[in-house]
């Protein structure tokens, strides 16, 4: 995604790695003619960890919380996308208490995410007071999350073969109370979104995408659906209790800034209403199944709704202890090619907002990419070449 | 715009949700899980038996145990055996409470206490000394003088464990 050739006229702005637009390090080159985008590029991987590589050398409990340390806002999505993927490889089931635990877990998730989202965006969008309002009601999301696993961010709710924590009656009742005031923050909030003028002004027809555009650049999750291209994972192939449970899509027709609010907002709603529904008809089994330690060789993959979109493991066996190959297909990485082709032809000033609108994730970006080098380029480390410098280096 | 205005009045006159951090501390839920907290029994001794299972369980590799045996002159532990070095990397420690399901005399648990920082990297290894919970009022600190025959039986007879 590199741009081959300035011209002679343009003006080329580069913003990053280190910016205080974006909280993440992203380098982006927008070309622009006077204060119009004419180009754009982005370069990633600034944050690659390796962990793709790493989870070749560590057993498949080890794995499950490497990879739900991937990212700290989807992390439980990643480890039921894993866990699902195991489960399915060593041909085991995870009961449907189980089941319907992950479910709740990812919906909570959901709506922390989708909040943050929002917070964000609107700050992009220079709109500071909606941000910390979402950020205050998010607290209230992470507590719960708090409540049933003892952390807030990485709950290490899933072991495989079933799940850790158990929902008490009493806990659902205050979770209930929880998602009854998000409701009404989060109808507040789409009012603010549909009805403020600023706000409108901000992002109602900017950064249209249509339909053919978005099936074209390969979009997924609420990024898609806002231009109208219905595609949930969670309804066409559902997992975890999905099937008993089912969500309904959002879809918007517009396309622009503001169909990706409005969609997220209402997408948010919906899970507040499947978690209601969950939580009066919790089904009574065990919590795990029993997975031997070996899991049998073979591949598989696993596709889950992830906030952003779909996400995607491809895990192979080779019938150890330890996995073969895990590789991640994270959701932000597809949706970067819709930041590039929309950004044309806006304002620079729009840029944040752009950027933002896909829900952009960092840490979704460090995957692994290979450049063919020669073996003698200096560039180019062993996986124990590597531990060795780190462990001198903090000697 | 009066609209407006009359959301700011109101929240004037709201409780603030911010809280003062280091003078006020939120109170965390029964499940956090915070920096580890190594339990003893009532009359002072160690529920560690140093089984290493804690250091087997973890996926982050934080945890190292040596184990070494009890006397009933020098006892520190019930049993047979206590960890004689019990270090935990709170670096590479995850808190995900793996150790506190492995353990099988509930001597290990993910306290309360969210407030770890070092400056330095070797700050970061904490030794049993800095883990070990005080000794409980009415018991006696290790390693405890006993009567031989009284503490044989390394792992308790315990009820399932609430959250």
């Amino acid at each position: 995604m590199t741009l081959e050739k300035h011209g002679e006229n343009r003006f080329v702005v580069p913003i990053g790695p280190q910016h205080p637009a974006l909280k993440e390090p992203g380098h982006f080159e927008f070309v622009v003619d006077g204060e119009i985008v004419t180009g754009a590029s982005v370069r990633l991987g600034y944050v690659h960890r390796g962990i793709e590589k790493g989870a070749e050398d560590r057993t498949w409990t080890q794995n499950l919380y490497l990879m739900e340390r991937i990212c700290g806002i989807c992390s439980h999505i990643h480890a039921t996308a894993f866990v699902q993927g195991v489960e399915k490889l060593a041909g085991v089931e995870a009961p449907p208490r189980a089941r319907a635990i992950r479910e709740i877990f990812a919906e909570l998730e959901r709506i922390h995410s989708h909040m943050l989202w929002l917070g964000v965006a609107a700050h992009e969008g220079g709109f500071d007071a909606l941000f910390m309002y979402s950020w205050r009601d998010r607290e209230v999301v992470m507590d719960m999350l708090e409540m049933l696993s003892g952390n807030r961010v990485h709950y290490s709710a899933n072991l495989i073969g079933g799940v850790k924590y158990d929902l008490t009656p009493d806990m659902m009742d205050k979770i209930r109370e929880g998602l009854n005031y998000l409701e009404e923050r989060l109808a507040h909030y789409l009012d603010v979104v549909n009805n403020d003028e600023t706000f409108i002004g901000r992002t109602r027809g900017i950064g249209t995408m249509t339909r053919e555009q978005a099936q074209l650049l390969g979009a997924v999750g609420p990024t898609a659906r806002a231009s109208n291209f219905a595609y949930d994972v969670r309804v066409d192939a559902p997992y975890a209790a999905y099937a008993e449970f089912p969500v309904e899509m959002v879809v918007a027709q517009e396309g622009d800034l503001h169909a990706r609010f409005v969609v997220r907002i209402l997408e948010t709603m919906e899970s507040i209403r499947v978690l209601r529904r969950i939580f009066e008809n919790m089904p009574e089994s065990e919590l795990v199944t029993r997975v031997p330690r070996r899991i049998p060789a073979g591949e598989t993959i696993s596709r889950v709704e992830a906030p952003r979109g779909e996400l995607f493991y491809f895990i192979a066996s080779g019938g150890g202890e330890k996995p073969e190959r895990v590789k991640v297909r994270t959701p932000s990485l597809c949706n970067w090619g819709t930041v590039i082709t929309l950004a044309v032809g806006h304002k620079l000033a729009d840029m944040p907002m752009i950027l933002a609108g896909i829900d952009p994730c960092f840490s979704c970006n460090d995957r692994l990419v290979m450049v063919k080098r020669n073996r003698q380029d200096p560039q180019v480390w062993t996986w124990a070449d590597l531990r060795n410098y780190g462990i001198e280096y903090y000697r | 715009m009066i609209k407006g205005l009359l959301t700011t009045l109101r929240e004037m006159f709201q409780q603030p949700v911010t809280i003062q951090y280091p003078e006020v501390k939120r109170p965390v839920r029964t499940r956090f899980k915070g920096r580890h907290v190594l339990k003893r029994y009532e009359n002072g001794l160690e529920k560690c038996i140093g089984c290493s299972l804690c250091a087997a369980a973890c996926p982050a590799d934080a945890i190292f145990v040596e184990s070494a045996e009890n006397t009933d002159e020098e006892r520190y532990s019930p049993g047979e055996r206590y960890a004689s070095t019990y270090e935990i990397n709170m670096l590479r420690c995850i808190f995900c409470g793996f150790c506190e399901d492995a353990c099988p005399t509930e001597a290990i648990v993910l306290g309360d206490n969210y407030e770890l920082s070092f400056t330095d990297r070797h700050q970061s290894i904490y030794t049993k000394d800095m883990l070990l919970e005080p000794v409980p009022p009415g018991g006696k600190p290790t390693p405890q003088n006993t009567e031989p025959g009284k503490y044989t039986r390394s792992v308790p007879v315990m009820q399932d464990p609430q959250d």
